[in-house]
């Protein structure tokens, strides 16, 4: 490594790292059974025997591993005087990006299966803005995952480095999913039923008009939502929350695993959502909209705060994410009577109300959502109304928040009531805008006790 | 507050009937050349007649285009308040929209080589939501800059991070 020589009285974070030398081994890994599978499907035709082909994917991964190398010769980061993390990376092209440290939304620790085995894990931090704001540092050992995560958010809550790696705060579990309950809850899934059916349908069909039965449409039926349901069972494994002073801390996975950290007044907006056939078990699913968390390789789930839980677990959890704010002691004001010709379904349900902390909507029929949107994180509001609504008296108010799963909206409102509805939270929000708690949390938040 | 899209105090601003112009620019010829097409190819397949008739639903789909769009611009303005921006559009499908001062990450402004030629440009707001659709097309361009140094400087003034 280029030594660098720190400038006194720098921190020793300060120097630029490499990441782990096994990264590039632990990259190909990742990638060898698509390799072979490649070299053994593409190289069919090949003559020789399976010596060859071995050969070739051997070739391939060395090579691989090779770039890879030289990838992570040139990759390194550090923490630069204003105590935001510096990456510069590439071969040939040098690149070097900045996490600004008070722009931190989240920070993931996540440990790939691969990775996982031989004791590696991948630090994602989480900024908000940009489309390209994804930042991966991978692999480090897990010890120095970790100490990387502490460190970012003790920048982020403006805790200046002292010296020494920044010690993680202590975490107490508030919250631990049965793996009972997450299997029940996954295998209630209102696409598994249907695809349960429509492939019972597909075999008696098939039995009745004597024809072989159609196995792709079967595989089609119960094979993808089956696969979803299998990857989100892994994903969701032994989820807990836990609380520390550097916020709420979310581990999850079976196979790979991980452990999003989200600070304190990051939660954008919450959505707790009760599908059709959870209703009996009383379960309930709580996501949230984070900045910068949602670009989670397309799918567009932001961060799951509870896979499933019961509603008393909920509402502890809330008060932890909101602090202050009983959802159930919010008056909800339910749509006029008219909506029903614009929601059929949904119109007993839509609702929405506020109270001096949150704006609560309430809607769907099948799948049951409340979504809250804390006033102090109100982006925009807006009033939309189409033809119908107008013929109707209707109009919707939605309260614009960061990309996620949580869209808050009150639909289908008196249009006579609507536009005060919006001029209400547009005061509230500029209301809580003022009392706002400041970016750097721990400055204000912990008294001068640390002082050396 | 009767009308949920009631214009506040100080009223509307309205945008230039120039961007009227500059879409009926880009939106007529095509509407004539698709129905010279049918025109054609109705004469030669079916019968003058309705060639005569084609012609005529086109001429009435020109003349409810030219109009649609003047209502459209018509129905486009802004209003700067104490701490926020008003935005409203659309007739069939009306919107409102209300973007705090301190919400404000970034502002835009934009013109293609017809706006330039008409003196207009586009002004865009950014939150960090994605939904938040505040957008004025057609300010004279003096204006869409002016605005933007000033709603920028706003910002800038009033912001509350995320």
């Amino acid at each position: 490594m280029t030594e660098a020589s720190p400038a006194p009285g720098a921190d020793l974070s300060s120097r630029p790292r490499r990441t782990h030398p096994l990264t590039p081994v632990a990259e190909v890994g990742d990638k060898l059974p698509g390799i072979l599978v490649a070299v053994f499907v593409l190289g069919r035709d090949l003559p020789g025997g399976i010596v060859v082909r071995l050969g070739l994917a051997l070739l391939v991964a060395v090579v691989g591993a090779g770039i890879g190398w030289l990838i992570w010769w040139r990759r390194s980061f550090w923490f630069d005087a204003d105590g935001d993390l510096r990456i510069a990376s590439g071969v040939l092209t040098r690149n070097e990006r900045r996490v600004q440290s008070s722009r931190l939304q989240s920070v993931e620790v996540s440990r790939p299966f691969l990775a996982r085995l031989v004791g590696l894990a991948e630090v994602k931090p989480e900024v908000a803005g940009g489309e390209n704001a994804h930042v991966r540092i991978a692999y480090l050992s897990e010890p120095a995952a970790v100490a990387l995560r502490a460190e970012l958010l003790a920048r982020s809550a403006g805790v200046r480095g002292t010296g020494s790696a920044a010690v993680e705060a202590p975490e107490r579990v508030l919250v631990r999913v049965p793996a009972r309950d997450l299997a029940v809850s996954t295998l209630l899934n209102e696409n598994l039923i249907l695809g349960a059916l429509v492939g019972v349908a597909t075999i008696v069909v098939a039995v009745v008009s004597g024809q072989s039965a159609s196995l792709v449409g079967i595989l089609l039926a119960g094979g993808i939502p089956g696969v979803g349901l299998v990857n989100g069972f892994l994903a969701y494994y032994d989820f807990s929350v836990a609380e520390s002073p550097d916020g709420l801390r979310l581990r999850s996975g079976l196979l790979s695993t991980r452990a999003q950290t989200v600070p304190p007044g990051r939660v954008q907006a919450v959505r707790v959502a009760q599908p059709l056939l959870w209703r009996r078990s009383g379960w309930y699913r709580v996501s949230l909209n984070v900045a910068g968390s949602n670009r989670r390789e397309g799918e567009n789930s932001g961060v799951v705060l509870l896979p499933v839980a019961p509603y008393p677990v909920v509402r502890q959890l809330l008060s932890r994410v909101l602090p202050g704010v009983d959802i159930d002691a919010v008056d909800l004001v339910p749509a006029p009577r008219s909506a029903r010709f614009r929601a059929p379904w949904q119109q007993p349900r839509l609702a929405c109300g506020l109270d001096d902390e949150v704006f609560v909507s309430r809607g769907g029929r099948v799948v049951r959502r409340v979504d809250i949107v804390p006033h102090a994180r109100t982006q925009s509001v807006r009033v939309t109304q189409g033809p119908w609504q107008r013929w109707l008296g209707l109009a919707s108010v939605h309260v614009d928040s960061t990309p996620g799963p949580v869209k808050p909206a009150a639909r289908q409102r008196a249009a006579v009531d609507a536009r005060a509805v919006a001029e209400a939270q547009v005061v509230h929000a500029a209301a809580a805008r003022l009392g706002f708690r400041p970016e750097r949390w721990a400055r204000s938040n912990r008294p001068a006790t640390e002082t050396p | 507050m009767g009308d949920a899209f009631a214009a506040p105090d100080a009223g509307w601003v309205r945008v230039s009937p120039r961007l009227a112009l500059a879409r009926r620019i880009v939106v007529l010829p095509l509407v004539l050349v698709v129905v010279a097409a049918v025109i054609v190819a109705l004469a030669l397949a079916v019968a003058p007649w309705a060639a005569a008739l084609a012609g005529l639903v086109g001429l009435l789909v020109a003349v409810w285009a030219w109009w649609l769009i003047g209502r459209q611009v018509a129905a486009v303005g802004y209003a700067e308040r104490g701490d926020d921006l008003l935005v409203t559009r659309g007739i069939m499908f009306r919107e409102l929209v209300v973007v705090p001062f301190g919400r404000m990450q970034l502002v835009d402004v934009r013109a293609g080589p017809l706006d330039r030629r008409f003196g207009i440009a586009r002004l865009q707001l950014h939150t960090a939501a994605a939904t938040t659709d505040a957008s004025v097309p057609g300010l004279p361009a003096a204006e869409a800059q002016r605005l933007r140094d000033h709603l920028a400087a706003l910002g800038e003034a009033r912001s509350a991070g995320l």
